[in-house]
């Protein structure tokens, strides 16, 4: 098999490996962030900010695996 | 058949010029962000200038809905105490990263926020401007300090700075290519679906046979995608504006 296709097919593969981590990460912030607002809606708001910003640390991960496969 | 046209669409997306030459001209993404700026300066100097205290056009309505919701919902709701000063470098960039998403998915029409350079700029503007805050509330030194919350054990502190420090850089590169992969991954998958829909509803065309109308179906998931990204297109305006609002608190809060 040609070298360049299996490489590119890598690429693809380890991004996706990449993704697994931060997508089960969001989903488990954004499920306690609905559990936590419906148990307290009072706090939603702050509950939705502090999962903005669990959301984003967990998204780095994902980001830097899209940058990887990007440029090498 | 699809592959040689996506290799096209995909050729569709690198920068050419589309004004001027190539000693001075501009891509057709630079062309957008200008074309974004001129339409958001337009909308805002209009409707500051036609300000009621009892708002009758619905126009105005809702560009001031829109200035509300970064002020009440991002500026108050994420900064809190002092968060005034913060509104109109908030507002500048949701506006214009909302409207750049949205001229973005006009067909035929390219988002500004679709291309790493421009995304870039962006996040060092947001990453200047919350560094500038911090070192403003705490003093250079103290910034620095600042960087490791406070209360951790002598020996912790060094190992903690670093990783945080890995963090804070870090949000400069999450916030360029959070905008710029949802952008023109998006309008990537767009691409791709509407040439599907356009190969498999001719193929279906020349077939002439009941069960081809089955490639109807292509367009109704085009559709969906498509309000997907209006979703999305919204939400990556409303995040980087978070973000944004989160890191000046974080900055500036004391610890």
């Amino acid at each position: 098999m040609d070298l360049t296709i299996v490489l590119s097919a890598m690429k693809v593969i380890g991004y996706g490996l990449g993704t697994l981590g931060p997508g089960l990460g969001i989903g488990i912030a954004c499920y306690g962030c609905c559990v936590g607002s419906a148990r307290q809606p009072e706090i939603a708001g702050r509950l939705f900010t502090n999962f903005i910003i669990g959301a984003a640390l967990a998204e780095a991960l994902a980001l830097i695996g899209f940058v990887v496969a990007m440029i090498s | 058949m699809l592959t040689e046209h996506a290799a096209e669409l995909q050729l569709s997306f690198n920068p050419h010029i589309v004004l001027g030459n190539s000693t001075i001209g501009l891509t057709q993404y630079t062309f957008y962000m200008v074309l974004v700026w001129i339409i958001v300066a337009l909308i805002v100097c209009l409707v500051a200038k036609r300000l009621t205290l009892i708002p009758s056009n619905k126009f105005i309505n809702t560009v001031e809905y829109g200035y509300q919701f970064v002020r009440n919902d991002i500026g108050e709701g994420v900064i809190g105490h002092g968060f005034k000063k913060h509104v109109p470098f908030l507002a500048t960039l949701f506006f214009f990263i909302l409207v750049a998403n949205f001229v973005g998915l006009i067909p035929g029409a390219g988002a500004a926020t679709g291309a790493i350079s421009v995304t870039w700029a962006l996040a060092t503007i947001s990453f200047v401007y919350f560094n500038y805050w911090g070192i403003k509330a705490h003093g250079g030194l103290g910034y620095i300090k600042s960087i490791a919350p406070s209360g951790l054990p002598a020996p912790m502190v060094p190992i903690i700075w670093i990783f945080e420090f890995i963090s804070l850089v870090l949000r400069w590169l999450t916030l360029a290519v959070r905008l710029y992969g949802n952008m023109f991954a998006g309008h990537m998958v767009l691409g791709i679906f509407a040439l599907a829909t356009s190969i498999f509803v001719n193929v279906g065309i020349q077939m002439a046979s009941p069960m081809a109308a089955l490639s109807i179906g292509w367009f109704a998931l085009l559709f969906i995608m498509y309000a997907l990204e209006c979703l999305v297109a919204f939400i990556q305006a409303y995040v980087f504006t978070v973000l944004s609002a989160v890191y000046v608190s974080l900055a500036t809060s004391s610890h």
